[in-house]
């Protein structure tokens, strides 16, 4: 739109024709105070802190509404102005108990900054003040009334933002009271939307009440370690007993692709790294059947033993090894490495909750087809086919929304099940539970009789959208993927993504966690590159994956299986009899189902204790920093390499760390002092930095951006915190015929908005709050 | 003339110390004398070893809001707070202090967390006898601090303290 000049506080701005007063201000950097305005939200204009004098008008205005228009001459800072903003302070404030001390806003209070800053010092009231008891709405959430606003944001992100509507207003003017929709409680997504977006404290969480303050923790942004869409997470964490433990999760840091947006288990689920059932010392299954604790030392050795007996007497192929979907890339990285450059077998495999083999085949050698999860948020028109977002991957779900309605984009679904995603679409088809493979041939052209009208319909308006974007889930693999990226890359302009179920179930197939492919989608029988790097005990056998394990296990023929971080014992059902002839190692943080089969547990740390990156399914790239710790545990990397050590291995080999450097630790870079640790920055940004452990990420991620195909992201700007995209070329995999009617091996999860695979039992708030829904939906049901 | 004037000045020197000789004695009986503080004697306002107070009912005023640890300049108060319960009421609101620390190794007696206080809840009292050859025995936990219960019979005791 055309630009507009006008003048605000004796100086002239320009805005674009349209925009608001209060955002046109507040990009020169005059500040408009106010409470009820949100970005990204419709407007309400109800707590008038916002107000300004325009000329020829005759009453102050709300900037938060007000249009710019030309010529308009604006006063913000004047001694009326200033008299209106503590005017509204103090009706605010009149009936606000003085609760600061004890409220869990306090310190980040925008009540308590305004009034410092606009201030109502005093106040012209004698009354007693109204008090009402705080009320738990949920498992989640409480309500303290009386120091609610009124400013409408908790309604509105709920309503637009969430499109759930579970927040209402009941009775009017000042007798108005914010209610949750089921008489006295929620039902809803308990995502906490509604607390983060409260400027006071009237919205509070159960996980954060009264534990402590917000200046008292350690803010750390990493990654939530549940779904596949990687959102930011800050985490405030605390000294304690045995570390530092997590008190909160939220998101503060709005900088990561999440922007606002966090979900119930990114916000609250956290806690599973808290259970008092956590692993800390190492057990060793004794004679007797029991196990008993040992030292780091002696776990280690007996590991080490083990695997190289086995290597030299039986053979690498008697070896198995399984990675996990929550593990840094790094780790998945290196576990592969060791597994095929040290163990010398290629039967290493993860849990597969999709399959990105087909998808990165199907696009091989087309660049910039792969979609960032920004782009649910950008693009203009975007095909979902199967999953159901709302439920497995809400910040894929918030994206559409908020496309939708800030940019009208156009959504179209095809599902088996009526899916909430149906109410922003612009047209939704009903398709058989195995009727996607058709579907996507459909798509391409073949007619089908099951397909209706409806189905020619979409069919027929997908392709005339100039530019869309095609996202499916779970129940789309093998050729029926190809099926669709065919039908896509007919079309002028397509992006493909493929939903996995866990935060980094994308970055161990990245990191080749396969027993046929190589990191990058590679296939294990390419000559050179990774080959060569890996040296001559890799062998050029596809190895097998984790349910052939089990069946060599059965047959006597697996001497040891390596479970790093997953439980395919509870997923496949495996009894204790198929492995009685193994000698397994679980590295967990609990005792699950294959640790309780295990000769040998290593207690470890999750990925909120540790540094690293991980992929998000759509190929976001994202830097992991370490908030936590425990003591008694380690990182599996740490694991891995001192099991390799131990083995005999030549550690430089597998990690490129330390090359003779010797460094200055940060004495004299003032490191301790407070300031930023430039020098530091500059060579982390520069590759510089010296890895003087085996056991530093950073090390390995050198080696990934080194060799990885598609992995050679900006540095710096990973560092800073931005996601890098990242675009693995398949082109590898196409010219080997056995990827056409690969097995995909993929075993989806079926995970709930309140559920997070095996490491969902251990968080006490998500089944809490798990129980509490579902008798919410019983009791509507009735 | 020198040596009476020497003489003079002596005398006027001798003097003082005659006439003070007769004086009552204002020197404290410490540590010989009664009382908590074994005679020793402070002005009202002497920042010593802190004291927590309770309200008129005997619950703590701490509400564990965190400001004077916020405030110490020395980083030795350490809190951790909890929820009051119907069953178990602590502090007077919501919130109360589960863990209350000070560190008197650190401790510089500045005074900035009673400043800090918005309940009034941490003051200064008048301990004084610090000193210990076990460093861990400074860091003085809740119990060491918090005044006794309004109607105890420790009350006459330390109330001064
Ligand atoms: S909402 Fe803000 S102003 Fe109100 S009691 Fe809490 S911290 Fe104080
Ligand atoms: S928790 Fe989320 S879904 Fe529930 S009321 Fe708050 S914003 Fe709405
Ligand atoms: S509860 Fe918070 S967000 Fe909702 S209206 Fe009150 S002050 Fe605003
Ligand atoms: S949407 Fe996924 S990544 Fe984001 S907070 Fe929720 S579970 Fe975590
Ligand atoms: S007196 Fe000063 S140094 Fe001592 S606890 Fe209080 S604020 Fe800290
Ligand atoms: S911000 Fe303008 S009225 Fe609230």
């Amino acid at each position: 739109m055309a630009d507009v000049t006008l003048t605000v506080d004796g100086k002239t701005i320009t805005a674009p024709a349209g925009t608001l007063l209060l955002e046109a201000c507040r990009k020169v950097g005059i500040e408009i105070p106010a409470f009820c305005y949100y970005p990204g939200l419709s407007l309400q204009a109800a707590c008038r802190m916002c107000l300004v004098r325009i000329e020829k008008m005759p009453k102050l205005q709300t900037a938060c509404t007000t249009q710019v228009t030309e010529g308009m001459i604006v006063a913000t800072d004047t001694d009326e102005i200033h008299q209106a903003r503590k005017a509204m302070l103090e009706l605010v404030l009149a009936n606000h108990p003085l609760d600061c001390p004890v409220c869990d806003a306090g310190g980040e209070c925008e009540l308590q900054d305004m009034t410092f800053k606009y201030g109502a010092g005093g106040s012209q009231f004698v009354e007693i003040k109204n008090h009402r008891e705080e009320q738990q709405w949920s498992p989640v959430v409480f309500f303290d009334r009386p120091r609610c606003i009124l400013c409408y944001r908790c309604v509105r992100v709920c309503n637009e933002g969430m499109d759930v509507a579970a927040l209402g207003i009941q009775q009017r003017n000042s007798g108005s009271v914010i209610a949750p929709n089921d008489q006295t409680q929620l039902d809803c997504e308990q995502c906490g939307m509604c607390i983060d977006i409260c400027p006071v404290g009237a919205l509070t969480s159960d996980t954060y009440r009264y534990k402590t303050r917000p200046w008292e923790m350690t803010h750390v942004g990493t990654i939530c370690t549940h779904c596949g869409d990687g959102c930011k997470t800050t985490l405030g964490v605390r000294r304690s007993d045995d570390g530092m433990q997590i008190v909160r999760g939220d998101n503060r840091d709005k900088s990561g692709l999440n922007g606002e947006f966090l979900c119930v288990k990114g916000r609250y689920a956290f806690d599973f790294a808290n259970n008092e059932e956590r692993l800390t010392q190492p057990l060793v299954r004794q004679p007797n059947g029991e196990f008993a604790p040992v030292t780091w030392e002696d776990a280690i050795k007996i590991v080490a033993q083990k695997f190289r007996v086995a290597r030299d007497d039986r053979g690498g192929a008697s070896i198995g090894v399984i990675g996990s979907t929550r593990n840094t890339n790094e780790e998945a990285y290196l576990l592969q490495k060791v597994a095929r450059s040290a163990f010398g077998t290629n039967n290493i495999d993860h849990h597969r909750t999709t399959d990105y083999v087909a998808l990165t085949r199907a696009l091989a050698g087309k660049k910039h087809r792969m979609a960032s999860i920004a782009d649910a948020g950008s693009a203009p028109a975007i095909f979902v086919l199967g999953n159901d977002p709302t439920e497995q991957h809400p910040l894929l779900a918030w994206n559409l929304r908020t496309n939708v309605r800030h940019n009208s984009a156009r959504i179209y679904l095809a599902n088996h099940r009526d899916i909430k995603l149906q109410r922003q679409a612009k047209s939704s088809i009903q398709i058989p539970a195995d009727g996607y493979a058709a579907f996507a041939r459909f798509l391409g052209g073949e007619e089908n009789s099951v397909f209706g009208e409806d189905a020619k319909a979409l069919r027929d308006a997908l392709r005339n959208e100039p530019s869309l974007l095609i996202v499916f889930g779970s129940e789309l693999r093998g050729s029926a993927i190809d099926a669709l990226a065919e039908f896509g890359l007919s079309l002028p302009d397509t992006k493909f993504a493929c939903l996995g179920d866990y935060v980094n179930s994308r970055g161990a197939a990245d990191m080749g966690l396969y027993p046929d492919l190589l990191p990058g989608y590679v296939p294990i029988e390419q000559e050179g590159g990774l080959r060569a790097e890996y040296g001559g005990r890799m062998s050029q056998q596809a190895g097998l994956d984790v349910a052939q394990m089990f069946e060599a296990a059965a047959r006597n023929e697996l001497a040891v299986l390596y479970v790093v971080g997953d439980d395919p014992a509870e997923r496949l059902g495996v009894d204790a009899d198929a492995l009685r002839n193994t000698f397994v190692v679980v590295q967990d943080m609990f005792m699950t189902a294959t640790a309780k089969l295990a000769d040998v547990v290593l207690p470890t740390s999750n990925l909120y204790e540790k540094s690293g990156t991980v992929t998000n399914t759509f190929g976001d790239l994202q830097l992991v920093k370490k908030a936590a710790d425990r003591a008694g545990v380690r990182s599996d990397l740490e694991l891995i390499v001192r099991i390799a050590d131990t083995m005999g291995e030549d550690v430089h080999a597998l990690v490129p760390f330390g090359k003779g450097v010797r460094a200055d630790m940060g004495q004299s870079r003032g490191v301790q002092s407070g300031e930023a640790d430039r020098h530091g920055i500059w060579l982390a940004a520069h590759n510089l930095e010296p890895k003087l452990s085996p056991f530093d990420p950073n090390a390995v991620l050198d080696e990934i951006q080194r060799l990885v195909p598609g992995y050679n992201f900006d540095r710096m700007e990973l560092l800073a915190g931005t996601s890098q995209h990242v675009d693995a070329d398949g082109s590898g995999v196409m010219e080997i015929s056995r990827f056409a009617n690969r097995p995909d091996g993929a075993m989806p999860s079926a995970d709930t908005l309140f559920t997070s695979g095996t490491l969902g039992h251990y968080s006490e708030k998500l089944n809490e709050v798990e129980t509490f829904q579902a008798k919410k939906s019983m009791v509507a049901a009735d | 003339m020198s040596i009476v004037r020497d003489l003079a000045a002596v005398a006027k020197g001798m003097s003082v110390t005659f006439g003070e000789i007769f004086q009552p004695t204002e020197v404290e009986n410490y540590p010989d004398g009664p009382g908590p503080f074994r005679g020793a004697k402070f002005e009202e306002r002497y920042r010593g070893r802190h004291v927590l107070q309770r309200d008129e009912n005997g619950l703590e005023k701490c509400v564990a809001c965190f400001l004077c640890a916020a405030a110490c300049p020395s980083n030795c108060i350490h809190i951790e707070a909890a929820e009051n319960t119907a069953e178990q009421r602590i502090s007077s609101a919501e919130r109360y202090a589960k863990v209350y620390n000070i560190d008197y190794n650190r401790c510089i007696f500045c005074g900035y967390c009673v400043e800090a206080c918005p309940t009034d809840a941490i003051t200064h009292g008048h301990g004084f006898e610090l000193s210990s050859l076990n460093t861990t025995s400074l860091v003085m936990r809740k119990e060491d601090l918090l005044a006794p219960m309004p109607d105890s019979p420790a009350k006459l005791e330390s109330s001064t303290q």
